[in-house]
């Protein structure tokens, strides 16, 4: 399949998407308009995003998958709160993130957005117990201890709660990353390769643990990964390619329904 | 907020617990411990010494005065709670069987001495012995030198005045005496009840009236404020022994300065050390504070998360450094027991005071930059690692901790002459390393071309780190130069202090030796193996015009009414001695030495600088002395600057031989005799009995003991500073070595051999050392330079000899703890390495 005609088509496709949006009354859970971001180098100002738009509805999985260096992590940034637009809007649960400032984003992240990331992200001289809570406590939860314990015991680690972070293995570490992510049920969980840094046993482990979790609290899942087969989990599957973003999803469906 | 603090201390346990705070606690425990027991130790050894120098003037303070004080002003004093005691001096003769003999006659009441004791002996120049008793009434304890003089044994009767006294004790020391030796008569101690009935004080004698305060600083200090508006410039003088310009005087004032000096420098080291440690504690957090933000915490609550922490870590650290530093000086004192003497009797707040107030500045000062870098990490760290802080600004690093660094120097010594003096040198310092930088870069780029050793490895490793860690760079040379001028400053001051009193530094002093004599008392000292100090020829004048104009000269009361108001003279006999020869310990200042003098010119005479000041005599001036019936005049030509500090005859007065050809003279001579072989004197002394022996012995020993006693305190200050310095060294090279781990581990993982990477790090320790060591000994110069001529009054001296032990020792050192640092490094194998950089 050539790149050129797969992005031509997924426009279209795109397009029809939108139409579909604003035809149901149900708000989108993220929703971007011609987002772009640039970055200044030594060599000048470089684009390293070309307007983006798209919507993912409450409850959807959807895969952003790309090659290094793609854009992915970046668009991630900025769906996630963690980064300022360049340019365009986004909206996040009817609230306009590109519009807001580093204090009312991190409340945002706070009330409606888990992490997951490769590299695990947990703060070390912490517990995994406390780890977990950390989230609770910030956004001010009660009983943040009880929460954690019970979400601990579901992935499967309560016997693991009071050693720190580099007592446990990648995998063991991925899954208190994941407990804490979901702790705060949160409306949208943004996953930066999960299972990037971890072996195959371990990796399905955490792909399961993350995909039945999502499913039961019916989060919206933004996956960020290079693995195809990850990224086929999720209902749809984002593209991007030299900053520019496309949709897979009905060309994956149309090929497998033909 | 109970949130905020739950988190706050849930961090701050578990990193404690880890092992993740040790760097920065230890900083902090070793800045409040060093400057609570340096400035404890040197708090009480100061209370030691000033109780011991009080002695010289038998009290805290004394007021002189030329007439008797206003009773009230005296019962006034114990309202100020202050002891007090009172003396009355005037010099009188004294009439024995025979004989009689001009003598300092001191009336003493039963207070006397608030400080030091009177002490006597059994026999003339025997062993004293200090004693508590007060002379009584109808009795006299007279100096060993008026036995020989007016001929008189223990229990005879001697005239003063119009009274008789029994002679009870031999006198041979009063803490209050002085320490001139020639000009003085010998002491009669006696009751203040008796000297009315003596009639000696009457009107138009010259009496001097002593009173003697002790008491608490604060209230003496009270006590002088009521007093001062009463009192008479003319007639009264109040004196501490800070005002006390003599040798020993000058000693403490320069051990004190020193105590500062190193309190200060402990300071600035424990500053570095903190600084260093803030930074790095800093860049540790920058992955938690990125996550927390990412979590949705907001800047508020991360900065209180952060400064809750710094306050635990502050508290811990204060109260850690306070327990340490305490039982360090109570070692320490414990150690030294029986060689240097301490006062308990000090309060301990200030000390303390200084230590807490060193610890919370240092770790709010320095912590503030790496904290702000810490709060300003973007949350998009966690997803893109290289991202650090988006606050950059050398600028304002430097200037937070220079200001802090100063203000805290200055806070503390009070003192803006030796906190400016310091700044100074360390900003020439700073400056001079970045200048040094930026050549290595240069020089660095040129060596770095060649194939891959573990040289060119560490010459590229410092060349790409050049400018970013010049601060590195900077805080070893800081830390060496400290040490340097610690270190080098003490050698200077011990060896002025030693050189005063070198082994065989006379303690016997004669007088009156007539030409006749002189001989035999070689011959004498020959025979018995003792070292004198050589003969000066001597005669006793008045001096009694300047310019043929008449000056006071109030040597008796008879002569009082001669010259009432004429120009000020000398107040006394003066010595006259006459030589070709200038004397060891003088130098010229003005005009020409007395040899130039040639036949038919009026008579040269070489004058001691400060008299000449005091008198208002200038080169030129024509000055008449009369000795015996004899009149004397001669021509002042030069001006010498005398070394007091010697215990060698000194005078004001050098006349030429000429001029008192016609004299026959008597001479001075002084020698050096143990202790031990103190019994031998009066054997020595039996053939020549008109000879005046002055045993000065006491008096020495007193200097050398507080000397002794200064620079044992000055080693252990030199030896705490150095401690703290390597401890500083050990922190930065730890801290330094977690910069490298990234590096090691790739090195490690591209399968670089273990002693390359191993040499390359120690060489490259080598070279900042050297470096380092180089450059701390320009600045050290300079420091040394402005310290000993501006503060210490010293004469200054380079020290050629530092600029290669520094580089040496720097390398050496740095080296081989960063030797170890590494060791410790290239022990974890490749996986462990890198799961540390995550």
């Amino acid at each position: 399949m050539k790149d050129g005609t797969c992005t031509n088509f997924s426009l279209f496709i795109f397009t029809d998407f939108e139409k579909e949006n604003t035809m149901t009354t149900a708000p989108a859970m993220i929703e971007t308009k011609s987002v772009i971001k640039k970055v200044n180098t030594s060599e000048g100002e470089l684009q390293i995003l070309h307007p983006i738009s798209f919507t993912v509805k409450p409850g959807e999985s959807v895969a952003i998958i790309g090659a290094s260096g793609s854009g992915k992590s970046t668009l991630l940034g900025l769906l996630a709160g963690l980064d300022e637009v360049s340019g365009g809007h986004i909206m996040i649960d009817g609230e306009p993130l590109h519009s807001m400032n580093e204090e009312q984003r991190a409340r945002l992240r706070g009330e409606k957005v888990g992490f997951i990331f490769q590299s695990f992200m947990l703060v070390q001289s912490l517990t995994a117990l406390e780890n977990i809570m950390l989230p609770a406590e910030i956004a001010g939860l009660s009983d943040p201890k009880k929460r954690a314990q019970k979400i601990l015991e579901q992935v499967g680690l309560d016997h693991r709660a009071n050693h720190f972070p580099n007592q446990l293995s990648g995998g063991e570490q991925q899954r208190v990353a994941i407990a804490r992510a979901f702790i705060t049920n949160p409306k949208i969980l943004f996953a930066d390769e999960p299972t990037g840094n971890l072996d195959s046993t371990n990796s399905s482990k955490v792909e399961n643990l993350l995909f039945d979790l999502n499913k039961e609290s019916n989060t919206t899942l933004i996956l960020v990964t290079h693995d195809n087969e990850l990224a086929q989990r999720c209902q749809r599957q984002l593209r991007m390619h030299a900053g520019e973003l496309s949709e897979q999803t009905p060309i994956l469906k149309v090929v497998s329904g033909e | 907020m109970p949130i905020v603090f739950q988190l706050a201390w849930r961090l701050f346990k578990h990193e404690a617990k880890r092992g993740e705070l040790t760097i920065i606690l230890l900083a902090i425990v070793l800045s409040v411990a060093s400057v609570l027991s340096l400035s404890l130790f040197s708090e009480r050894l100061q209370g030691a010494l000033t109780d011991r120098s009080a002695e010289f003037i038998a009290a805290d303070r004394q007021l002189r005065s030329r007439t008797p004080v206003d009773e009230q002003w005296i019962s006034k004093a114990s309202d100020f709670k202050l002891n007090s005691a009172y003396q009355v001096s005037t010099r009188s003769m004294v009439f024995g069987q025979e004989e009689l003999a001009l003598s300092d006659l001191r009336a003493v009441d039963e207070n006397y001495p608030l400080k030091g004791k009177v002490k006597v002996t059994t026999q003339a120049f025997g062993v004293s012995e200090p004693t508590n008793e007060s002379v009584a009434p109808g009795e006299v304890w007279i100096d060993s030198r008026l036995f020989q003089l007016v001929k008189v044994e223990l229990g005879d009767t001697i005239d003063i005045g119009d009274a008789s006294f029994k002679v009870s004790k031999v006198l041979s020391e009063i803490p209050d005496a002085g320490f001139s030796v020639f000009n003085t008569d010998p002491i009669v101690l006696m009751s203040t009840t008796d000297l009315a009935k003596t009639n000696v004080t009457g009107p138009g004698s010259r009496v001097s009236y002593k009173y003697y305060f002790t008491g608490e600083t604060a209230d003496l200090d009270d006590y002088y404020e009521w007093l001062r508006p009463q009192l008479n410039r003319e007639i009264h003088r109040w004196t501490s022994i800070e005002d006390d310009d003599s040798a020993i005087g000058r000693s403490i004032a320069r051990a004190e300065q020193y105590f500062l000096l190193a309190s200060l420098l402990a300071i600035v080291l424990a500053a570095v050390s903190i600084a260093v440690a803030a930074q790095r504690y800093s860049q540790r957090h920058f992955d938690p504070v990125a996550i927390m933000k990412t979590l949705g915490a907001g800047k508020t609550m991360v900065q209180r998360i952060y400064l809750l922490q710094i306050c635990f870590i502050t508290s811990l650290g204060i109260l850690l450094g306070v327990v340490v530093g305490f039982m360090l000086q109570q070692g320490v004192v414990a150690m030294l027991a029986g060689t240097v003497e301490v006062s308990l009797n000090v309060w301990h707040w200030r000390p303390l005071a200084i230590a807490i107030f060193t610890g919370v500045i240092c770790s709010v000062l320095f912590s503030l930059y790496p904290l702000l870098q810490l709060f300003s990490v973007p949350p998009l760290r966690v997803l893109r690692r290289d991202i650090n802080t988006t606050l950059s600004s050398k600028a304002l690093q430097f200037a937070t901790s220079g200001i802090a660094v100063f203000l805290l120097m200055w806070v503390y010594s009070q003192n803006l002459m030796i906190s400016t003096i310091l700044f100074a040198s360390g900003i020439i310092l700073v400056a001079l390393l970045l200048g040094v930088t930026n050549v290595l870069i240069m020089v660095g780029r040129k060596l770095g071309s060649g194939s891959m050793g573990s040289w060119t490895l560490a010459w590229a490793r410092i060349r790409r780190r050049a400018m970013g860690n010049s601060v590195q760079l900077i805080s070893f040379a800081i830390t060496i130069m400290l040490l340097l001028v610690v270190l080098v400053m003490r050698n200077d001051m011990v060896k002025q202090w030693r050189d005063q009193l070198p082994e065989g530094t006379p303690n016997y002093f004669l007088s009156n030796v007539t030409e006749d004599q002189r001989g035999g008392l070689e011959e004498q000292f020959a025979q018995n193996d003792i070292d004198s100090g050589g003969f000066y020829p001597v005669a006793r004048g008045r001096f009694v015009a300047i310019n043929e104009e008449k000056i006071r000269t109030e040597v008796t009361k008879e002569d009082q009414e001669v010259a009432d108001d004429g120009r000020q003279g000398l107040g006394r006999e003066a010595n006259l001695t006459w030589s070709t020869q200038l004397q060891t310990g003088n130098r010229i200042l003005e005009g020409e030495w007395l040899d130039t003098w040639q036949e038919g010119d009026p008579y040269p005479l070489s004058l001691e600088s400060e008299i000449a000041g005091r008198l208002d005599i200038k080169l030129g001036d024509e000055l008449t002395f009369n000795i015996g019936s004899e009149v004397i005049k001669a021509t002042v030509t030069s001006l010498r600057e005398v070394n007091w500090q010697t215990m060698q005859p000194n005078f004001f007065f050098v006349l030429h031989p000429k001029a008192v050809e016609n004299f026959a003279p008597t001479y001075i001579t002084s020698f050096s005799l143990d202790e031990s072989r103190k019994a031998e004197i009066t054997k020595l002394m039996a053939p020549f009995a008109s000879v005046t022996l002055f045993d000065v012995d006491a008096r020495i020993n007193q200097l050398r003991d507080i000397i002794d006693q200064v620079s044992m305190a000055v080693e252990f200050i030199l030896i705490l500073v150095l401690i703290a310095g390597a401890l500083v060294l050990i922190a930065q090279v730890q801290a330094s070595m977690d910069e490298r781990l990234q590096e090691l581990a790739i090195l490690r993982t591209l399968g670089a051999k273990g002693w390359m990477i191993r040499f390359s790090v120690i060489n490259e320790f080598i070279i900042i050392g050297l470096v380092a060591g180089l450059m701390a000994a320009i600045s050290n110069e300079f420091s040394l330079y402005m310290l000993q001529t501006k503060v210490f009054q010293m004469e200054a001296s380079l020290h050629f000899e530092y600029w290669l032990i520094a580089p040496i020792v720097g390398a050496l050192t740095v080296g081989i703890l960063g030797a170890l640092g590494c060791w410790r490094l290239l022990s974890l194998n490749t996986g462990e390495l890198l799961r540390k950089m995550v």
